[in-house]
């Protein structure tokens, strides 16, 4: 039952002390905050803390909270929360693959691109998404969430759709000129 | 109008790209073989984009509980326990099994009268649909690789005719009860238009409804136990191996088109584009590498010959194929990404 109540109804019932209603948002969200905090961190278990105590947060300031939008809430927060535990953090992960990749198995063997590629190709594309400009990374990455549309990105970082799409193509076209730099690269040498 | 470029590619990429757009990104696809460079190499970015987090999905969240013992130690003197468990059920499309599961196969369902009743067969070998008028005014479209078999007169208290193989059906409106038998599963109206898609050896019956009211039915152990009622723009797949089905609204011209030789496919797996184009255009195609048949494909094509269906599947899937004897045999595309032989 409570699966079909709309986020307001559920930031009203949080209100009034239901855990349940807390309970329901955070498996309604929790995934894509997670995929959205580690764009930052590059860092699941580091994520999967900031999101923690964000709810933690939320749940212990529950009865004077005036959230008009919790999943803008929840997603600006994460944001800024990831971005000040890279602030904190001495050694900054250099690229997600180092973390994520080692026992990777590509499961998903529908998608010819995938099998063209090979695992490596799509290492390779991985790494040098790391190397895009921060914001054409950023939302690059965002636009790959579930339950994170345009829209929500342009509210949580504060910009256009029309931006948010430019910036988009722009990253697209970026990688494809970075991957055929560095194909010519290897031909050469 | 670059920019136009990745915002169909992305929207063919997310699965929410409409019919114009389709249309739009298959013409811009033909203009140059560049266009299909962007479009390959985009496909691969927004692919790999997406699998970036991969390995966060495979982590087992422990945060609930870190939360709920925060929320539990401050809940103590006061237990506002609302306590139920949340039951997640997985999504599930309405499926639901018919009747006993011990179901098999009537092969002669529609046969038991008499011997000394004559029949009407009409078989279409693939590559060849046509249209057939029925003694009762209705018109049936056979779709190739199909048949159909009926009472000489349409005698009988019923309108009764099988079908293996894809039809369409536009029944004319009489107080006769007109049944179509496919394997077990019957489907019967008064006056309706329905296309029903029962080749046997796919184990699988699909009726849509594109007028009037249908209804499904399956014979369990001599029985015919109503399945479900159908309305315009509704669709049900039966699976006549497990008997589970799956009940959907869809657009139901698109799934009918193939009378008027246009195919309409909106994200499905290419063997099965590849199946269609078998009874379409009566070739035999084969995918050689394995796996490749599942890749998901949108596509619409109208009066096109088959070679030109095949370049822009090709091109939509990533694979090549090649021409041999009058069979087509589909592969995998080279792995540098160069051009492919044919």
């Amino acid at each position: 039952m409570y699966l079909k109540l709309t986020d307001e109804e559920l930031t009203d019932l949080l209100r009034k002390n239901d855990s349940v209603a807390l309970e329901t948002l955070f498996n309604r969200y929790y995934k894509p905050l997670c995929h959205f905090c580690a764009v930052y961190t590059k860092d699941y278990e580091a994520a999967e803390e900031i999101i923690a105590d964000l709810f933690i947060k939320i749940w212990d300031g529950r009865s004077d909270s005036s959230i008009l939008n919790i999943k803008n809430y929840l997603f600006t927060s994460a944001r800024n929360l990831s971005i000040n535990y890279n602030q904190k953090k001495k050694d900054p992960v250099d690229s997600i693959e180092d973390i994520s990749f080692q026992n990777h198995i590509f499961e998903d063997t529908h998608t010819p691109f995938r099998i063209l590629s090979g695992t490596e190709s799509v290492s390779k594309i991985l790494r040098l998404i790391d190397k895009l400009p921060e914001r054409q990374r950023e939302i690059l990455l965002m636009s790959r969430i579930d339950q994170v549309d345009k829209r929500k990105i342009s509210e949580v970082l504060g910009i256009s759709i029309r931006t948010v799409e430019t910036t988009l193509y722009q990253s697209i076209k970026e990688l494809r000129r970075m991957l055929k730099d560095s194909t010519n690269l290897t031909s050469r040498g | 109008m670059e920019d136009n470029s990745y915002q169909l590619i992305i929207a063919y990429f997310e699965k929410t790209i409409s019919d114009e757009e389709l249309t739009e990104l298959h013409e811009w696809l033909e203009l140059h073989p560049n266009h299909q460079e962007q479009f390959r190499e985009t496909m691969q970015i927004l692919e790999a984009s997406k699998s970036y987090f991969k390995k966060a999905d495979e982590i087992e969240p422990t945060s609930w509980k870190l939360i709920s013992t925060h929320i539990q130690k401050e809940e103590k003197g006061n237990i506002v326990n609302v306590g139920r468990k949340i039951h997640w059920l997985a999504y599930a499309a309405s499926i639901l099994i018919i009747g006993s599961m011990s179901l098999w196969w009537y092969k002669h369902a529609s046969y038991k009268e008499s011997t000394a009743v004559e029949y009407t067969e009409i078989i279409n070998p693939e590559g060849q649909q046509s249209k057939i008028l029925l003694p009762d005014s209705s018109v049936i479209y056979l779709a190739g690789g199909s048949k159909i078999k009926y009472r000489k007169n349409f005698s009988g208290n019923k309108r009764s005719v099988s079908l293996d193989g894809e039809a369409f059906f536009d029944v004319k409106h009489h107080k006769r009860p007109f049944v179509i038998q496919s394997g077990e599963i019957s489907t019967v109206v008064l006056g309706t238009s329905f296309n029903i898609k029962a080749f046997a050896s796919d184990h699988k019956v699909t009726v849509t409804v594109n007028s009037g009211k249908v209804g499904v039915m399956n014979t369990i152990e001599g029985k015919s136990h109503l399945v479900r009622y159908l309305t315009p723009n509704e669709q049900i797949e039966i699976n006549t191996i497990t008997g589970l089905y799956a009940f959907d609204a869809t657009e139901a011209t698109d799934v009918s088109s193939w009378i008027k030789n246009h195919f309409v496919f909106y994200d499905v797996p290419i063997h099965e584009v590849m199946s269609s184009l078998e009874h379409r255009y009566g070739v035999r195609i084969e995918f050689i590498d394995s796996g490749i048949g599942n890749t998901r494909v949108t596509a619409k094509f109208k009066n096109m010959p088959l070679n030109n269906v095949m370049d822009e599947l090709m091109v939509l899937s990533g694979l090549t194929y090649t021409k041999k004897n009058g069979n087509i045999y589909i592969y995998r595309a080279n792995q540098k990404g160069g051009k492919t032989m044919n």
